[in-house]
């Protein structure tokens, strides 16, 4: 393409062909800069899938601090069985074999972390639940609610056994190896936009530290746009931060566009104004659009109450998980939620598990049950995939007498929703829940299979400069695909 | 059209191994050699059977090395090992062998056998791989000769020019001195100039007002805070980050290095010494306090918990940043693309291997969290370098010691590494001058505080006595005078004598059932006022501990005779022992106190009051205890070693002294970076700093110019800057005037009447028109607040942190920046990455469209420029014609005019609107305007 082709292409063509939102607008931009070709070809992304995609949106709900696996989707009785005993003392010594152990890398040092040898008892119960009979723990009876929605992977690992393991599992590399683009930051980066008046990868909830950002080398127009859940200020800089009445705005956005576009007279076949002047007519139709969607008074009672609005210790999160839906509803492409950020993240037990994990259940479970009750009547689960994550489970063993630490052998992740088989278990861990033992899964595999299902092929969306490995990439979880 | 977007993208991002897959398509029976075969075998086997390396003595870079090395047969599939080779099933008769490189896919391999059958088809004329010693940037730096000035100003000029001619391009006409003049300010100071400044330009006819104005911007100090962030992106400053307030990366008061970019730019140090400075002024100029802050380009990759990943970040960022080289890709295996091995990496290493992070104190705080210089010394001599094999630091090579030296490719100078004996005042840096006076100014400041505490005590205990007696007999006539010394020194006296626990104990003990409120406050202010005293005692013997340290350590620098030394270390050790029982002292009163004011349980503060008792009695057995020949005294510390947690413990790890001797090792690494036969250093810093003045580089891979990097679009003209910065004793002034001197740099950024040029350079590769620039996030902001007249010019110091950065008009870059702490509006516009940004991103998003809608301080400078430009414009159109002038630079055309006097018009209609009002709106207007956030 010359510039003059360029100046051909309307603003409409140029969001259409590449269907690309506001990502198209970043690259506008930079047609004014030199075009150094490197071999591309059949890199760029043009913001149609690779291949036919059984999902448009995705639901990332993180839970931040490591959930005990064996407490929510995956009991272990035998853990009651042979509470107090060391697991050199049960049928399971073999656990401890050293080579299972030498998945785990160099840590970054703290006191945690650390294998925990006697076994703890279950701090809560379980049951079967559904159709599907999968077992769930008592602490999520509304999520349980939806089981035959979920497909559970029981059999997850990771490498890092500290909370670097977070940005571990939103980008597949841990937070020593550097920094390197979230999972939303690549399908923002590979995907069209779907509504034009929004941002089309949000991030709702509080950050940890060391997981601020998404695009990284993908730039900083492929990071998460922050959402509060504040109808009066929901998106930073989304309203004047001082008195301007709506009318003198308008008089100067007119005037505005018209001043911008009389410069082209002086220079012609600017793309780079062009891009602005689309630029400023997305933010205007954005600033409209998002205080709407965290709006809830046109959402019934019956709604909010499914969301668990009404209850004091599940509103905060069923308002954000309400928002969501909203989001999905209008068409916005990645919202990643956050529970719990904050020092190591609100579910870290190293103490007081049943005290610490009964309180955050309570604030989550209602909230998520409720969203994919909600996405499936409204025919939304079919195209969404909503995932459920957390960044290692926690140990067999106690740490101090109430707690459990850090556990990367083998934890539980679901998805739902988007194409995925509904009502299944794949994967699993021994009987104490330490290592994964069937169809082990990196947590590239979870990457790889949303990929998959919004029809992109991650290859495809290569860097040159940052070669990826073949870990990065993961192996789609085909057995779950429906 | 996208593949020509995603260059854009990826110009600011690292070249490594690429791994690019070509086009493939299996089903052409007829695969093409140069399109289909030969990228295959590029990308999967010529790092090792090429111009690079022969493994094997094997070259696959033409067909004909392939036939000779026996690798094919044409024709024959059966007779080509190649085929057989990639295609094998066991890994170690593999090719590529493991982990050098993915293996090839079936396709790729039918597509080789398809075109080994059809003979082997290849252009007769194929060249192979070019020698990697023959890269341009390789090869040493020679003057081209200029020739004679077709077109333009200076000797830049003339090789623009060549190129124009080459291509037949027309370059475009100078801008107009209202765009030349922004253009300057802003790229030169980082601001726009002021309505005056223009003006007196605009009157200026004379041709030497241009040099002028670039003159004087080179000589403002804020030329020195413009260019000074530009260095700092490339030299990745970054303020510290970390859990909570634990420091993880980057130092504390790590700003001392950027006062150092900003002053020593502005003092024209040369290019080569702020180079050497940066890794060696610590060993180069050991008393510099000054100078030793440039080395926070070291301190700043300090990584609390991991050594190899710090060491890792310091050889990337120094090969890319001084060099272009990307010796990062060698970290794990040879490199793919360049003649630098494996070990070269861990060669680099070894130089930076013992240096270590302190904070040296500065004058006048002895308080290390409140400022301090953060520095970087040679702490750990002799830790061995080792290869990792595969990068895996797990997985050290200890059969062979890594020693520094450089790839073999560069070895232009024999490695010199001369060990640098410091001053004393280095390794033992109390002893600087004016740290001991430090330290007992503060201990006497220390006393005079608690002495004032004290009084403040009496006076409550005072006052709570005299409440209670007024309450006793409310009858009585009030008191009015203040209390009399005899009686502070009597309730003085009391406190005193209650000095001993034991009396205090009963007191606080008892119980107080009546529960009289004024007879509480008396007991407590009375228990504060035991503390206060202690706290006075405390300050005494910390003063008089300081005080016996001092002469001791006079003593033990100036080699007085054993025996009167070890007398004076005796009293000091003694005087510390003051110390620690005074500190007993309080925390006991301290616990009495929390048990008289305590309610409900107690057994918890019973507890601790038996804790702090024995500890008293520890301490006052202590100073009884007599003085072992070993023991010493606390020393008062002139600097402290930034703690590091390497090992898996939650402690610190032992303390890294101050050695009295440096390895030596960095400075030869900074002679060998600035030697003037260095081919990369000079190359490396003109592309930066052309970049940076024309908004393109020559070099686009900018930290790679490597063989995997680009070419030079002007390598004529990059080599005559190269020798001229060289020459010139690298006086990037000097370059900094030939460059905005030049009529290249001067050009419109119009394509307009220039169309014929657009269909042969639609690129503009050869700069026959210049680049427009969407200016820096800091300058967004800076140009907002000059032209509202609020800018804070003050130079320096430490950075606003974020919660004082919304009311903060100081300049963008003394803003707090971290990887963690970005300021909300910067980061609109592409704020530099602190981790690695060889150059800003430049993006459109509708973010920047709302932060300059919506943000406070837009909308609260839209008012305060329009009454700066509505001075002296009484008419509205006059208004307008200033406004477009010094917000824009643009003078306004009849539309632009019409256009906008239509909207005032309409703004005065809104009810209860002033004439300020539609001012202030049109200003907003023109914030938003596209040229607002652009250098035409």
């Amino acid at each position: 393409m010359n510039i003059n082709l360029a100046s051909q292409l309307t603003r409409r063509d140029c969001f259409a062909n590449l269907g690309m939102g506001f990502a198209s607008l970043a690259l506008g931009a930079m047609l004014q800069r030199d075009g150094y070709a490197k071999d591309v070809s059949g890199q760029t992304p043009t913001g149609q899938p690779h291949f036919r995609p059984k999902a448009k949106n995705v639901i990332w709900l993180f839970m931040n601090g490591g959930v005990s696996h064996m407490e929510s989707f995956d009991p272990k009785p035998m853990l009651t069985k042979y509470a107090g005993k060391t697991i050199s003392e049960t049928p399971y010594a073999d656990t401890q074999d050293p080579k299972k152990l030498a998945i785990e890398r160099l840590v970054v040092p703290d006191a945690n972390g650390n294998q925990r040898n006697k076994l703890y008892p279950l701090q809560i119960g379980f049951k079967k639940h559904g159709e599907s009979g999968i077992e769930i723990s008592d602490w999520f009876p509304h999520i349980a609610k939806q089981v035959d929605k979920l497909a559970l992977v029981r059999s997850m690992w990771t490498t890092d056994s500290n909370h670097g393991a977070q940005t571990q599992f939103h980008s597949g590399r841990h937070q020593n190896d550097g920094s390197f683009p979230t999972l939303g930051a690549w399908v923002h980066y590979g995907l069209g936009s779907l509504n034009d008046n929004l941002p089309q990868f949000i991030s709702i909830g509080k950050r940890e530290y060391w997981n601020k950002r998404d695009g990284h080398y993908l730039g900083p127009s492929h990071d998460a746009v922050p959402l509060k859940i504040d109808p009066k200020n929901p998106l930073s800089f989304g309203q004047p931060g001082r008195p301007f009445s709506q009318e003198s705005q308008s008089i100067g956005q007119n005037l505005l566009k018209q001043l911008n576009n009389l410069r082209s007279e002086d220079y012609p076949n600017d793309p780079t104004l062009e891009a602005r002047i689309a630029s400023y007519e997305l933010a205007y139709r954005m600033q409209k659009s998002v205080p709407d969607v965290v709006d809830f008074s046109k959402e019934t009672e019956a709604t909010k109450s499914l969301y668990g609005l009404d209850q004091p210790h599940s509103k905060d999160f069923g308002m954000k998980l309400l928002a969501t839906r909203r989001l999905i509803e209008k068409g916005v492409r990645f919202v990643q939620i956050q529970h719990g950020a904050g020092g190591a993240g609100a579910w870290d037990a190293h103490g007081a598990l049943k005290k610490n994990h009964t309180k955050n259940a309570l604030a989550v479970d209602q909230p998520i049950g409720g969203l994919l009750k909600d996405l499936d009547q409204r025919g939304l689960l079919d195209e969404t995939l909503v995932l459920f994550a957390t960044e290692f489970g926690r140990t067999p063993g106690s740490q101090g007498s109430t707690g459990r630490d850090h556990h990367i052998f083998g934890f539980t992740v679901w998805m739902a929703g988007g194409g995925l088989k509904r009502g299944v278990v794949h994967g699993a861990t021994d009987e104490i829940g330490f290592h994964a033992t069937e169809n082990r899964h990196y947590v590239t595999d979870i990457h790889a299979t949303i990929m998959k299902q919004l029809g992109l092929d991650p290859r495809k969306l290569e860097i040159p400069g940052h070669k990826r490995l073949d870990i990065d990439f993961g192996h789609s979880i085909n057995e779950i695909i429906a | 059209m996208s593949k020509k977007l995603l260059p854009f993208l990826l110009i600011a991002f690292a070249y490594c191994a690429s791994g690019l897959s070509s086009q493939i398509n299996a089903a052409d029976k007829h695969p093409d050699y140069l399109k289909q075969i030969k990228p295959i075998l590029r990308k999967g086997c010529y790092s090792c059977h090429g111009s690079l390396k022969q493994e094997g003595d094997l070259r696959l870079d033409t067909v004909t090395l392939m036939i000779k090395g026996g690798a094919i047969t044409r024709g024959k599939v059966d007779e080509s090992p190649l085929l057989e080779r990639v295609s094998a099933k066991d890994i170690d008769e593999r090719m590529p062998p493991e982990h050098e490189g993915e293996p090839f896919s079936a396709e790729q391999i039918s597509l080789i056998r398809s075109w080994i059958k059809e003979g082997a088809l290849a252009p007769e004329d194929e060249k192979p791989e070019s020698d990697p010693k023959d890269h341009w940037a390789f090869k040493p730096i020679i003057r081209p000769s200029v020739e004679k000035l077709a077109w333009g100003t200076n000797a830049i000029d003339s090789f623009i020019a060549k190129k124009h001619k080459e291509h037949g391009l027309v370059p475009q006409a100078e801008a107009s001195r209202l765009i030349l003049i922004r253009r300057l300010y802003i790229d030169l100071i980082g601001m726009p100039p002021s309505p005056e400044e223009i003006s007196e330009f605009e009157n200026d006819q004379t041709s030497g007002a241009y040099g002028k104005i670039v003159k004087r911007l080179l000589d403002d100090p804020r030329y020195g805070e413009r260019w000074g962030r530009h260095w700092m992106d490339i030299w990745r400053y970054s303020d510290w980050w970390g859990l909570g307030q634990q420091l993880r990366k980057s130092q504390k008061h790590i700003w001392h290095w950027r006062d150092w970019i900003v002053e020593s730019l502005n003092d024209n140090m040369p290019y080569d010494e702020m180079v050497r400075l940066m890794l060696a002024a610590d060993e180069l100029y050991p008393n510099d306090s000054n100078k030793i802050r440039a080395t926070g380009y070291l301190a700043r990759n300090y990584f609390l918990f991991n050594r190899p990943q710090w060491m890792e970040e310091t050889v990337e960022h120094v090969s890319k940043g001084f060099l272009g080289l990307t010796m990062n890709c060698a970290k794990c295996h040879d490199h793919k693309y360049d003649p630098i091995k494996h070990s070269d990496f861990y060669k680099l290493r070894a130089f930076f291997e013992p240096y270590h992070v302190r904070l040296d104190l500065v004058p006048g705080e002895l308080d290390f969290k409140k400022d301090g210089i953060p520095r970087i010394f040679d702490g750990l001599p002799d830790t061995p370098t080792y290869r990792y094999v595969r990068g895996d630091e797990k997985n050290p090579d200890k059969s062979t010691l890594i020693k520094p030296g450089f790839p073999e490719f560069l070895a232009f100078k024999e490695l010199n590494i001369k060990p640098v004996s410091l001053p004393v005042e280095s390794w033992q840096p109390e002893r600087r001058p004016g740290i001991l006076e430090l330290y007992e100014k503060n201990a006497g400041d220390k006393v005079e505080a608690a002495e004032k505490k004290l009084l403040k005590a009496l006076q409550k205990l005072i006052a709570a006595r005299k409440q209670k007696l007024e309450a006793v007999d409310q009858t009585k006539p009030k008191p009015v005078t203040k209390p009399k010394t005899e009686t502070i020194a009597k309730t003085k006296t009391e406190a005193v004598t209650k000095k001993k626990p034991e009396t205090a104990k009963p007191e606080t003990a008892k119980p107080v059932a009546k529960q009289d409120p004024l007879q509480e406050a008396i007991d407590k202010a009375q228990q504060e006022l035991i503390v206060a005293e202690y706290e006075l005692d405390l300050a005494r013997v910390e003063q008089d501990s300081v005080k016996k340290r001092v002469v001791a350590l006079r003593a033990k620098w100036s080699g007085a005779k054993q025996k009167s030394e070890r007398k004076k270390i005796e009293a000091a050790i003694r005087a510390e022992r003051e110390v620690t029982l005074a500190i007993s002292r309080i925390a006991l009163a301290k616990v009495e106190l929390k048990l008289l004011t305590a309610k409900g349980k107690k057994d918890k503060i019973q507890k601790e009051l038996k804790k702090a008792e024995d500890e008293l009695k520890k301490s006052e057995k202590n100073i009884a205890a007599p003085i072992g020949k070993d023991d010493s005294f606390t020393t008062l510390a002139g600097a402290r070693w930034t703690p590091t947690r390497f090992f898996n413990s939650t402690k610190d790890d032992p303390t890294v002294k101050f050695p009295k001797q440096s390895t030596g090792r960095r400075t030869e690494l900074a002679k060998w970076i600035t030697d003037r036969r260095n081919p990369l250093t000079a190359r490396v810093a003109v592309n930066h700093i052309w970049t940076r003045h024309m908004g393109k580089p020559f070099v686009p891979s900018i930290f790679d110019f490597g063989r995997n990097g680009d070419s030079p679009t002007h390598p004529e003209l990059l080599d005559w800057l190269a020798s001229e910065l060289i020459e010139s004793g690298w006086n990037m002034k000097h370059l900094h005037q030939l460059i905005v001197n030049s009529s290249v740099y001067r050009m419109g950024s119009s394509v307009a009447q220039r169309s014929s040029n657009l269909s042969k350079d639609s690129e503009n590769k050869y700069w026959w028109r210049r680049v427009p620039i969407r200016i820096e996030s800091q300058v967004v902001r800076d140009s907002i607040l000059t032209q509202a007249g609020t800018l804070d010019l003050t130079m320096g110091g430490p950075p606003v942190i974020p919660n004082k950065q919304a009311t903060s008009k100081r300049r963008g870059l003394y803003f707090f920046h971290s990887n963690n702490a970005r300021n909300l509006f910067l980061t609109t516009f592409d704020e530099a990455l602190v981790k690695s940004c060889y150059r800003r991103d430049q993006s459109i998003v509708p973010q920047q469209a709302l932060a300059l809608s919506n943000s406070k301080l837009v909308l609260d400078s839209k008012k305060q420029i329009a009454e700066r430009l509505s001075k002296g414009t009484a008419s509205d159109l006059e208004f307008i014609q200033k406004s477009f002038t010094v917000m824009l630079g643009i003078k306004a055309n009849q539309q632009e005019i019409d256009s906008s006097l239509k909207a005032m018009k309409e703004w005065r209609k809104i009810p209860d609107s002033t004439e300020n009002d539609a001012r202030a709106h049109f200003i907003w207007v023109l914030i938003n305007h596209n040229d607002f956030v652009t250098l035409r």
